[in-house]
């Protein structure tokens, strides 16, 4: 750790293995780019792997509006916008009533409230699969089966667990006098929460949505199972395009439609991953 | 006003209230079904033990859980080391931090269909770096892991960990800034090298970091699924079979809710395993 | 004249209300309306849904074809889902077995009445019927009829060893997948990775050393059949079958070989005749390969069925109880036959369609031949494979045996053989 020395042999093999790593971490990424533009039959005929021999630009647009993906010849971009529809409410809905259950967890302790922290965390680690039919059930009982909504209502109940967990974590360390003066002012649960613990919380609210946003954004066995035809998410329709490999591998199109599925997370990740470390420092995961 | 006093109470028990209602009466609900015939759909006549018996003696319940002990293990602690790696060169007042951050954590953004999708491009000997090396002219080059039944199982592992150690670095790039600047200062002053200040000052300073990171990993690596389901799907055979799998195809390519149910009770009872012991230690910590 | 038939009927798709606005003759009755939900999502398969559903249209009714994707057990979940929400899709794709099997579930409607007046049983064997009545009623229609065990070899292949017959046993088989090994051909058989594909491989070994055989073990699953010298006999040619496949292909789909198939890299595919149209879709013709059956060690050859229907879900809607009534009659109609198996590379259900037609290829009318030819000899066998011979549960437990023997080499027929068996009890 030596702060003067601009640039000795220690700063070039640190940059040397950053260097490496970043390669190893970016080749699958540049391996779909570089199919994105490369026809079908050149990939199928050398390697999955290459640099294309005539650009075919024409990919991207197909996959972005013509393709047909089940029946519907729109291109990914619809499934996208339903992602959003899903993935926007959900995220800030399962932040909102994660901050809550946090912060009433972490200070405004009762008797048993480890218990049930404990209970409320074991959500995240319940498998997907098991939960399938126990949705479905709820939805239909709520008239939500087969719609967005109902996607929107799991992801919100589903994505507390890991919600109060950060935040929970997070308000512990909160200082007890910061409350307890407060407390003496006559401030109530509202004005606290509003006053106090909320101006604290960006930090952790940051590292929640981002982790929100990618899993709901990501999620694709009840995106499929929940809705049908032109509302489904764009993992749906991936999969569908992946399926659709038993008659002609498409894999130029099926690159690019990667890409753009992606996007959203990643620039979310780009542009807030600086947040998300600082967040995480900050003690969202004690 | 009673108004008053009653509504925090209205407001902080829903929340709570349903996360727990909806966490306690699926899995309540999942293990009932364990003990009952359910095929395609949840029925109440009860067989006890038979359905736990039955997957207990499949061969390929038997290689889901040798994968996952395999594929845990060998993921928490790859991951966690190249987490752990990057974390360190990251920390050293690099420039480009925000690039090379995100270079790292790109992968945590993408879905297990996407990245399985290319890495199976990547490593399928016909399409993949086997073909494009023969290509090259080097015509005897082999790398079919991923075909391979002894193999799979660790392709499984490197990919998972490509994805998976961006994250791990974030977590440890924390831990590390939440080091107290001055113990390292004092270990730099005392003359010990940057190697040494590492391993005998400041990761000692952040096991509880470490817990937390191998506790994540793990449960990640227990909840595995699309990403062998892009991958292998379970093959070649049942070579890559994983708990999560056997959940689905028990519950849904065959229609037997009942034996699924009970293969994801002793999943969840797998998961307890791991966490248990991690409440025990935390709360200990806590009150020590 | 065609261009205002074209917007009325658009119009009528419209929503109800429109349709009441516009006539009150519209309100008189209902328009049948039917929602399909079905896994042809892409390619041919959903080409052909798009032709059902012009069919549909042209008679009158509104159409509205639901893809899901996620293979079998995707398309289920959902169904599944919709039936807990008491709102299960007026039609379905399912098929053999599960048919009886998700029956129990969830009621279904009566067709009775409408396959009678089509005059619909008379033209199919009794092993297609039975699948579609399973409880003495009708309650599910089939669409199309694919010959599983076909063979399909290579030209260029065959001219690299100067063959140009179809061989006719088992024997005739290796000697000459063993000759292309021999010129260089190191993999033969263009097999893909994964499960049912294993599976079919088994059940063209078995039923081509003996249908009696396959009949008893696999479709009624006797032990005595199932422990006996037929099925070790099928495990030991599906080893010899595994040496000759390419183990990189684990996990594909067999349609990713059809390029090397057709170069000569490889020379013989076994699949059923889907798979012509993925050559056509690769670009290749007719004229590239020769197509016959799998091997038969003796007798007339096994026509080893695969056949793809529509179940019927009970609805409240009068409209969409009309709409399938309508489905199902347009479906048995004779005009459903080219159009769909046209575009699918399937054999028709009816027998009695004129396969001269211009829709179909030299190569359907020879399956269609051969399968009226093996009603005729009783040699028509559900497959396995394909899910037509056992319910979900059985058959995804002797994939799973099937799919670990063609992967460990080191496993014997024997131990393949006893671990069938143990699975097969175990799911009974």
């Amino acid at each position: 750790m030596n702060r003067t020395a601009t640039l000795s042999w220690n700063r070039v093999a640190i940059y040397a293995a950053l260097i490496f790593f970043s390669l190893i971490y970016l080749a699958p990424f540049a391996v779909v780019l570089l199919n994105s533009v490369r026809d079908v039959r050149e990939i199928v005929g050398s390697s999955a792997i290459g640099f294309p021999k005539e650009l075919r630009l024409s990919n991207w647009s197909a996959a972005w509006n013509s393709y047909c993906i089940n029946g519907h010849c729109a291109g990914i971009a619809p499934f996208i916008w339903n992602s959003l529809a899903i993935t926007v409410p959900a995220t800030l809905i399962s932040t909102m009533l994660g901050a809550l259950n946090g912060y009433s967890l972490a200070l405004w302790r009762f008797k048993g409230d480890n218990f049930v922290f404990a209970l409320v965390v074991m959500g995240i680690f319940l498998p997907e699969q098991m939960k399938l039919i126990p949705w479905a059930t709820v939805l239909a009982e709520l008239g939500l089966s087969n719609t967005a909504m109902g996607l929107v209502f799991i992801h919100s109940i589903q994505g507390m667990s890991f919600a109060t967990l950060f935040c929970r974590n997070y308000y512990l360390a909160i200082p007890p006098e910061l409350l307890k003066a407060a407390h003496i002012d006559g401030a109530g649960f509202f004005r606290i929460f509003w006053h106090i613990v909320l101006p604290l919380s960006p930090p952790i609210l940051i590292v929640t949505v981002i982790w929100q946003f990618t899993s709901i954004w990501n999620e694709f066995l009840y995106g499929v199972t929940f809705t049908s035809g032109e509302q489904q998410p764009v993992t749906a329709a991936l999969v569908a395009l992946t399926s659709q490999i038993a008659q002609a591998p498409e894999f130029g199109i099926q690159s690019a439609a990667v890409v753009l599925a992606a996007l959203p997370t990643l620039l979310v990740y780009i542009f807030g991953g600086r947040f998300f470390v600082r967040g995480l420092t900050a003690g969202a995961v004690k | 006003m009673w108004f008053k006093r009653v509504l925090p109470h209205l407001v902080i028990w829903p929340p709570l209230a349903v996360s727990v209602f909806y966490v306690v009466s699926y899995t309540l609900w999942t293990t009932w079904l364990s003990f009952t015939d359910s095929q395609q759909f949840a029925s109440n006549n009860w067989v006890g033990w038979r359905n736990y018996a039955s997957i207990i003696g499949q061969s390929k319940v038997h290689t889901a859980y040798t994968n996952l002990l395999i594929y845990g293990f060998g993921f928490v602690v790859l991951t966690s080391l190249i987490g752990l790696l990057l974390a360190v060169l990251v920390d050293q007042r690099i420039k480009a931090e925000n690039l090379f951050r995100s270079i790292f954590l790109y992968p945590m953004a993408l879905s297990f269909i996407v990245t399985g999708t290319v890495w199976s491009w990547i490593l399928n000997p016909g399409l993949g770096i086997q073909k494009l090396v023969r290509n090259l002219g080097w015509t005897d080059f082999q790398f079919n892991w991923i075909v391979d039944r002894d193999m799979a199982i660790y392709t499984i592992i490197i990919v998972a960990a490509w994805q998976a150690s961006g994250f791990a670095m974030a977590l440890f790039l924390a831990g590390l800034r939440s080091v107290d600047a001055d113990i390292v200062k004092a270990a730099e002053i005392d003359g010990a090298s940057a190697a040494r200040t590492y391993v005998s000052v400041i990761f000692p300073c952040m096991a509880p970091m470490f817990v937390t990171v191998f506790v994540l990993l793990l449960q990640f690596a227990i909840k595995t699924f699309d990403l062998v389901w892009v991958l292998t799907a379970g093959g070649p055979g049942i070579a890559t079979a994983l708990p999560t799998l056997v959940v689905y195809d028990y519950m849904f390519e065959r229609g037997q809710l009942g034996r699924g149910s009970a293969a994801a009770v002793l999943m969840l009872s797998t998961l307890l395993l791991v966490v248990v012991p991690y409440w025990l230690w935390r709360r200990r910590r806590a009150t020590a | 004249m065609a261009s205002f038939r074209m917007r009325r009927r658009e119009f009528l798709i419209g929503s109800a209300a429109a349709v009441a606005a516009a006539s009150g003759a519209a309100k008189a009755a209902p328009q049948p309306r039917i929602t399909v939900s079905s896994q042809w999502a892409a390619g041919n398969d959903g080409k052909a849904m798009d032709a059902l559903g012009k069919l549909f249209t042209d008679a009158g009714g509104a159409w509205k074809h639901n893809p899901v994707p996620g293979g079998t057990s995707g398309l289920m979940n959902k169904i599944r889902a919709e039936m807990i929400a008491k709102a299960a899709p007026a039609a379905s794709q399912l098929k053999g077995p599960e048919i009886a099997a998700w029956s129990k579930t969830y009621p279904t409607v009566d067709l009775n009445g409408i396959v009678a007046g089509a005059g619909f049983e008379a033209l199919m064997p009794k092993e297609i019927v039975d699948l579609h009545k399973p409880f003495g009623n009708w309650i599910a229609i089939p669409a199309q009829v694919f010959r599983t065990n076909t063979l399909f070899l290579s030209k260029k292949a065959m001219e690299k060893v100067g063959e140009n017959t179809i061989p006719k046993t088992w024997d005739d088989f290796n000697s000459l997948a063993s000759k292309m090994q021999a010129k260089g051909i190191a993999t033969p058989l263009a097999a893909g990775g994964l499960a049912w594909d294993h599976g079919q491989k088994f059940e063209f070994a078995l039923s081509g050393i003996s249908i009696e055989s396959y009949r008893a073990a696999i479709m009624r699953l006797e032990d005595d059949a199932l422990k006996g010298c037929d099925v070790l006999d099928a495990f030991k040619q599906l080893r010899r079958l595994a040496n000759f496949w390419d183990p990189g292909a684990a996990g594909q789909h067999y349609s990713v070989l059809m390029p090397r198939f057709m170069s000569g890299d490889m020379g013989i595919i076994m699949h059923g005749g889907m798979a012509e149209g993925v050559a056509k879709f690769s670009g290749f013709s007719p004229d590239d390969y020769l197509v016959g059956n799998t091997p038969q060690n003796s007798g007339p050859p096994a026509f080893d069925l695969n056949a793809d229907s529509f179940i019927f879900w009970q609805q409240k809607d009068e409209d969409l109880q009309e709409g399938q009534k309508l489905l199902a009659k347009t479906v048995m109609s004779p005009a459903f036959g080219p159009a769909f198996s046209g575009i699918t590379g399937s054999i028709p259900v009816r027998s009695d369609v004129d396969m001269k037609s211009a829709a179909f290829t030299d190569n359907q009318r020879e399956a269609a031949r051969a399968f009226s030819e093996a009603i005729k000899n009783k040699t028509v066998i559900l497959s396995l494979g394909q899910n037509m011979a056992q319910t979900a549960q059985i058959t995804s437990a002797m994939l799973d045996v099937l799919a670990e023997f063609v992967s460990d080499k080191g496993m014997t027929a024997e131990a393949g053989q006893k671990k069938l068996v143990s699975a097969v009890a175990d799911n009974r």
